[in-house]
């Protein structure tokens, strides 16, 4: 009985040891990156300390379907965000070759969503951005391309942390970052990347994979 | 000491006046058409339409000069495929520089083998003033 007992006690050390490495090899922690409040709170009369992160917040935008984008449409969704604007002689055309590389690449994954925000939305209309996805031959479902509100997208841009403003200096009109950022299925930030740059775009696209397969744990 | 440092000092000209039209044109490739045209000149999607292996840059290529520095509008083919973004110019561009840059997309990345000279350039600039 002894001998069984030991038996079976190592192979389950062995199979723990083998889950262990199975599962070290796809966990890479990403933080949560934005500002944060610690509360303090009194559970069963201890004092718990809690850090609470800023989850990105409501917005209503319009795709170039005219179709109503909200943070219920992304729900349990990972999402791809950047900024840019269609007539953007400078940036924004290596942005799309990259967002087009994350597209592709993410091709059979209904859970990551791709969200372009124009900070042109006087031009870019509903029908502006319908004809600009057309080009390059994407799906609504997959890749948003969206307009709205002026103030709100462009708070929306400050809200993700991201540089944008209108500047008649530059080139097209528009200054604005090239950033692209992860957001999870509970809506928090969880890595910049630069959209112009191929290996930045790579670690991205690693950092998508690991985000992907964590659990949603908003309500 | 002083016969090696004015040997290196010769060694960094010479290889800082790399100077060939073809150097010139990629760099200038680089700066002002890859961010639409992309690295190699595969264009991106419906948008920008390729520069390299295109049928359009063969059967313009004498108004390549004009089109980079007056920019284009309209419909185009390219390949088969038609493109309606317009293009805007480059008139910070000299008569020289536009020659190069000509030179490296007919040559290199269209493997045209007989690129114009400035002085041809200069005439199809002028032609379309």
């Amino acid at each position: 009985m002894g001998r069984r007992f030991w038996r079976s006690g190592i192979s389950a050390f062995g199979v723990l040891l083998f889950i262990q490495a199975c599962s070290n090899q796809t966990a890479k922690e990403l933080p949560v990156l934005g500002p944060y409040k610690v509360v303090d709170n009194i559970v069963d009369g201890r004092l718990i300390t809690d850090t609470l992160f800023t989850q990105i917040r409501p917005f209503i935008f319009y795709d170039q379907d005219g179709e109503e984008i909200t943070e219920k449409t992304i729900e349990g969704k990972v999402c791809v965000v950047d900024f840019f604007f269609t007539s953007c002689p400078t940036i924004c055309p290596k942005m799309k070759q990259q967002m087009l590389r994350i597209y592709d690449e993410f091709e059979n994954e209904p859970d990551l969503v791709l969200l372009s925000h124009s900070i042109d939305p006087k031009r870019d209309s509903v029908e502006r951005l319908h004809e600009f996805a057309q080009k390059l031959n994407v799906e609504v479902s997959r890749w948003h391309f969206m307009t709205g509100d002026r103030d709100s997208i462009y708070s929306m841009a400050k809200h993700y942390m991201i540089a944008a403003q209108k500047d008649d200096e530059a080139p097209g009109g528009f200054a604005h970052s090239g950033a692209f950022l992860l957001v999870d299925k509970n809506r928090q930030i969880r890595g910049i990347y630069d959209g112009v740059d191929p290996e930045s775009i790579d670690l991205m696209m690693d950092d998508i994979r690991s985000i992907l397969i964590e659990k949603s744990v908003l309500k | 000491m002083k016969f090696i440092a004015s040997f290196g000092l010769l060694l960094i000209t010479i290889t800082a006046c790399d100077y060939k039209p073809k150097n010139q044109g990629k760099s200038l490739y680089l700066k002002h058409c890859q961010s639409c045209h992309m690295e190699n000149g595969q264009g991106l999607g419906q948008l920008f339409p390729p520069v390299s292996n295109a049928d359009y840059v063969n059967i313009h290529s004498d108004e390549l000069a004009c089109i980079i520095r007056y920019g284009l509008e309209g419909e185009i083919t390219v390949n088969g495929v038609t493109y309606n973004e317009a293009m805007s110019g480059n008139r910070q561009l000299s008569d020289i520089e536009i020659a190069n840059l000509t030179y490296y997309i007919l040559k290199e990345l269209n493997d045209i083998e007989k690129p114009y000279s400035i002085a041809e350039i200069r005439l199809q600039l002028d032609r379309c003033k």
